[in-house]
């Protein structure tokens, strides 16, 4: 069962009639049990919380305050930033800060592709690509931050 | 109204111009909401290119950082930085407006739950900076 199988309901307008007589088939039962709108849900307001609560300092910081000279140099010196990285709970918050916010974009962005401009067709390439885009920016960010 | 296969009804899809988002002023903000979203994911991929310098040595991020100081990379972190403090404050603003408040019998007014979420915003980012230049 591919990502696109498991999407393709996630945005269902209506409830399909359960075939009568035999029970759900391991098809369906697989189907429901993997149902992923309350796991793409649940990350997608997960990264909502982080981009609306930590995201901005950091932009501030990294982008804005850095460059005007704001900082004390010793902040993102090479040996801090090296020793920060390192720390297995700065890990796991870099994780998230990450990952989260990638999850809030894939929901908006795919709903965005069908409620504002209105493409329907190419519905699961989209679901895909979109998901698919935040499962590989966790998976890379797991990766660089178990290598570092 | 179209039928799909196997529905026992025909399922009412709605259809609306393209640019039924355009049309008036909370349409548009709506639309501007769901848009500063991609900015949120822009950062996501640029502090992943900051872990990728961190990762490569020294020299690496030395360059990185350089990079961080140009002119046109200052000016895209400005315009994430507006996004997502118009993502933020909006988010709040919803916010208020979805989840109500009880305190005892009372309801919390709207205005109280945003300025309570703006607080929570100010300390979260206060204890983030401390720990990112001064800790």
């Amino acid at each position: 069962m591919s990502l696109g199988d498991i999407l393709d309901e996630s945005d269902a307008r209506e409830v399909k009639r359960r075939a009568r007589g035999a029970g759900p088939s391991r098809e369906d039962r697989l189907r429901r049990l993997l149902r992923p709108e309350p796991v793409f849900w649940g990350l997608f307001s997960a990264g909502g919380f982080v981009a609306a609560f930590l995201v901005p300092i950091h932009v501030a910081i990294l982008g804005i305050a850095l460059a005007a000279g704001w900082l004390p140099s010793r902040a993102l010196s090479y040996e801090r930033v090296q020793h920060l990285v390192h720390l297995p709970l700065v890990k796991l918050y870099l994780w998230g800060l990450i990952a989260l916010p990638l999850y809030h974009w894939a929901h908006r962005f795919r709903f965005a592709i069908y409620h504002q401009f209105g493409i329907l067709r190419w519905k699961r390439f989209i679901a895909v690509a979109c998901y698919g885009t935040s499962i590989a920016g966790t998976a890379i960010s797991a990766w660089v931050l178990l290598r570092i | 109204m179209s039928k799909r296969e196997g529905a026992r009804y025909p399922a009412y899809v709605p259809e609306y111009p393209r640019s039924w988002w355009l049309q008036t002023g909370p349409y548009r903000r709506f639309a501007a909401r769901e848009i500063t979203s991609m900015f949120v994911a822009a950062f996501s991929g640029l502090l992943l290119l900051f872990l990728f310098a961190v990762s490569r040595g020294r020299e690496a991020y030395e360059g990185f950082l350089r990079w961080l100081k140009l002119p046109a990379v200052v000016a895209v972190f400005a315009v994430i930085l507006v996004a997502v403090l118009y993502h933020m404050a909006t988010w709040f603003r919803l916010t208020a407006h979805i989840q109500v408040v009880r305190l005892g019998r009372k309801v919390v007014p709207k205005s109280v739950v945003i300025a309570g979420l703006f607080g929570t915003w100010v300390l979260a980012s206060v204890i983030v900076a401390y720990f990112h230049i001064w800790f």
